[in-house]
C-alpha cells in the first residue's frame, strides 16, 4: 500500500484526537445523563454534515500536547436542516475546555467565517474560563490582541447552550448570544463558586450563584430552561427555524398548517368582558397565530411581557404583548427590558413586530425607581423607534399613558388597529377621576360614579378613530385576517424584506 | 428545596386557592390578589407541594411578601 506509514499515521492520530479526555471522564458525563461534546455535535447537525476545522489542534505548551486532543474546543461547519451553520462544542472533558492561544484561534476562524460567508453560529458552551497556567503574568496577559473578539454586529445569528459550568467566555458568549438555552444543572457565571468563596470568604451554592432559576427569573439572560441536552440542542433548531441565515435575508417561509384560520374565531372566549378580570395573553396569540408555531422566549422572566417568535400565514413574526395575567399587565423593569431586547432580535434579522396592547400603564413606585425604570422606558421607546421592520400594532383592552407609545401607539407602529374592547387614554379613568375631580370613591361613591362616567366615555376606540389615531377599530375575530392583509400591504419589497438594522449593534441584555 | 412565592405587587388577599399538602403544577393559581382594581392569580413558578400559607385571606400584602412556600 502507497503511503502506509503516512495513512497509519494520520488514522491513529484522528482516533487520539476524536478520544477526548477518556474513557473515565467520558463516562462519567454518562453516568450524569450528559452528552459529550461529540455527541452533542452529532445530535444537533444533519447526518454526515459536520466538516471538522483544528481536529489536530493542541494546547501551544509542548508538555501539554498528548493531554490536549483538539485542544478542548471542537469547531467547524455543518448543517442544520439542510442550511449551513458554523459551530464550537467546548469539550469539558479536556482541561475543562478552558480558553486557550490555540483553540481562542480556532474559535476565532470559525467566527470570522460565520459572520463573513453569512452563516448562524452556533456555541455549546461549558467551560472553566481562561486556561492557567497558560495566562498567568504579564506575559500571559499580552499574548492575545484580538480588539474584536467580543464584538457583536449580528451579520448572522448566534444561539448558544449553557450544558454545565460556564464560566470566563462560555458565559461572555452565552450573554452575547441573541438565544440561549441552559439546562438544568448547569452553573453561568463570570468566576466558578471555588473563587468566589475564596475571594470573599463565603460559602457559595452554585444553583445560587448562577443556576437556572437565577438566569431565568432574576437576570433573564438566558431564554429557555430545559432537562437535558438533547432538549438544549432542539431547543436551538427550533430557534434557527425562525431565523435567516445571515441579515440580509428574510427568515425561511413555512408551510401554513391545515385550519389555521379556525381558532381566532373563538377568541370572545379568551377575552373577559369583565374589565376586572385578567386572562392569559399567550392564549389570544395561540388563537391568532399559524398553530404549533409559538416560540416564547423568556417565559420566567419579566412577565409582564410576552415575547414570542410565531409564523402567521408562513411569515415568521415577532411578537410583543402585554400579559394582564401578570401585575394587571403593568409594565415592570424587567419587562421593559425585555421587550428592548425583542426589538433587538426583531429588527436585526427582518422580522415584522406585532405589538398587542393591554395595559394599564407602567408600574410605578419605589421598587421600579430603584431599577432604573425611566432608563428602561426610554430604552425601549428608541429602540422601537429605531426598528425599520415592519411594525403592526393592535390594542385589545386598556392602553394607557407613556406605554401606549411603547407598544406601538401614537405613530410608533407602521399600522394601528383597536379591538372594540380597547379603551385608550393617558391614565387609567379610576385613577383619572381621582386625579381630576379630588373625589375618593369609597367617601362619596355617586358623585365618583358620575364623574367616572364621563372620563370613561372618552377611551372609546372610536373616539380614537374620528381623529384617525388609530386607523381601524375591529372585531376581535378578524384579528388574524387583518394581521394576514397588513403584513402583505406593509413588506419592504424596495429591499426585498430587508431592514436597515439600527439594532443591530446593540447589546443583548438592557 | 423551598421555593418563595411571592406578591408580585402590593394588594389584598382576596383568595388562596389551595391548601397545605397540596401537589401544585407549574402555573397553577395559589391565590387571587386584589390590586390595581383587578384580580390578579399568584402563580406557581414550578411543580411542587405546598408546605406554608403565611398570609389569610384578606391580608394586605406588600410586594415580595412570600403568600405560600413550596417544596420543590
Amino acid at each position: 500500500m502507497p503511503f502506509e506509514n503516512n495513512q497509519a499515521e494520520h488514522l491513529q492520530r484522528i482516533r487520539k484526537a476524536q478520544a477526548m479526555g477518556g474513557p473515565e471522564k467520558l463516562d462519567l458525563l454518562h453516568r450524569e445523563g450528559r452528552l459529550n461534546a461529540r455527541e452533542r455535535v452529532t445530535y444537533l447537525v444533519d447526518a454526515e454534515t459536520f466538516h471538522e476545522t483544528g481536529l489536530f489542534a493542541t494546547s501551544i505548551r509542548p508538555e501539554m500536547r498528548d493531554k490536549t486532543p483538539a485542544d478542548g474546543k471542537v469547531a467547524g461547519f455543518a448543517q442544520i436542516n439542510g442550511r449551513p451553520i458554523g459551530l464550537i462544542a467546548n469539550d469539558f472533558t479536556v482541561l475543562g475546555a478552558s480558553s486557550s492561544a490555540v483553540n481562542s484561534k480556532k474559535v476565532h476562524h470559525v467566527k470570522e467565517i460565520a459572520t463573513r460567508k453569512g452563516m448562524p453560529l452556533v456555541f455549546l458552551g461549558e467551560s472553566t474560563g481562561a486556561r492557567m497556567p497558560d495566562v498567568m503574568g504579564a506575559a500571559g496577559m499580552g499574548q492575545s490582541q484580538n480588539p474584536t473578539q467580543y464584538r457583536r454586529t449580528r451579520e448572522s445569528p448566534w444561539a448558544s447552550a449553557v450544558l454545565g459550568f460556564a464560566f470566563g467566555s462560555a458565559a461572555w458568549y452565552a450573554c452575547m448570544s441573541d438565544f440561549t438555552v441552559m439546562r438544568k444543572g448547569s452553573v453561568m457565571a463570570v468566576s466558578s463558586p471555588r473563587l468566589v468563596a475564596m475571594a470573599t470568604k463565603e460559602r457559595i451554592d452554585p444553583e445560587e450563584l448562577g443556576g437556572w432559576r437565577l438566569h431565568s427569573q432574576v437576570t433573564g439572560l438566558v431564554d429557555m430552561v430545559v432537562d437535558t441536552d438533547e432538549e438544549a440542542l432542539d431547543a436551538i433548531k427550533a430557534f434557527l427555524s425562525y431565523l435567516p441565515s445571515h441579515q440580509n435575508e428574510i427568515p425561511p417561509k413555512h408551510p401554513v398548517p391545515a385550519n389555521a384560520d379556525q381558532a381566532v374565531g373563538g377568541i370572545l372566549d379568551i377575552l373577559p368582558e369583565n374589565r376586572q378580570q385578567v386572562y392569559d395573553v399567550r392564549k389570544i396569540i395561540q388563537a391568532v397565530v399559524d398553530p404549533g408555531s409559538v416560540f416564547e422566549l423568556k417565559s420566567r422572566y419579566g412577565r409582564t411581557i410576552v415575547t414570542a417568535l410565531a409564523r402567521i400565514d408562513g411569515r415568521v413574526v415577532g411578537i410583543v404583548a402585554n400579559n394582564p395575567l401578570v401585575k394587571g399587565g403593568a409594565i415592570d423593569a424587567n419587562g421593559a427590558a425585555k421587550a428592548t431586547e425583542f426589538l433587538v432580535l426583531c429588527d436585526s434579522f427582518n422580522m415584522p413586530i406585532i405589538l398587542f396592547q393591554d395595559q394599564p400603564g407602567f408600574l410605578v413606585g419605589l421598587e421600579a425607581e430603584r431599577q432604573g425604570m425611566p432608563g428602561k422606558v426610554i430604552n425601549w421607546m428608541n429602540a422601537l423607534s429605531l426598528c425599520t421592520v415592519p411594525k403592526i400594532a393592535v390594542i385589545l383592552r386598556k392602553s394607557y399613558g407613556q406605554a401606549f407609545l411603547n407598544m406601538g401607539g401614537g405613530g410608533n407602529a407602521d399600522e394601528l388597529a383597536a379591538w372594540w374592547s380597547a379603551e385608550i387614554s393617558f391614565m387609567d379613568p379610576v385613577a383619572a377621576t381621582v386625579i381630576v375631580t379630588g373625589l375618593i370613591p369609597a367617601q362619596d361613591p355617586q358623585r365618583f360614579d358620575q364623574a367616572f362616567q364621563s372620563v370613561q366615555k372618552e377611551t372609546s376606540p372610536y373616539e380614537s378613530a374620528a381623529v384617525y389615531g388609530v386607523q381601524d377599530v375591529i372585531d376581535p375575530r378578524d384579528t388574524r385576517d387583518y394581521l394576514k392583509t397588513m403584513l402583505n400591504v406593509h413588506d419592504l419589497r424596495l429591499t426585498d424584506g430587508v431592514g436597515q438594522h439600527y439594532l443591530s449593534a446593540w447589546p443583548t441584555s438592557f | 428545596m423551598i421555593v418563595q412565592v411571592s406578591a408580585d405587587l402590593t394588594g389584598t388577599v382576596w383568595k388562596i386557592m389551595v391548601n397545605i399538602g397540596d401537589q401544585v403544577a407549574e402555573g397553577d393559581a395559589l391565590a387571587i390578589m386584589e390590586s390595581m382594581k383587578m384580580e390578579i392569580p399568584v402563580m406557581a413558578p414550578e411543580a411542587g407541594e405546598v408546605v406554608e400559607i403565611p398570609v389569610q385571606e384578606g391580608d394586605v400584602v406588600q410586594e415580595g411578601t412570600p403568600v405560600v412556600r413550596l417544596k420543590v
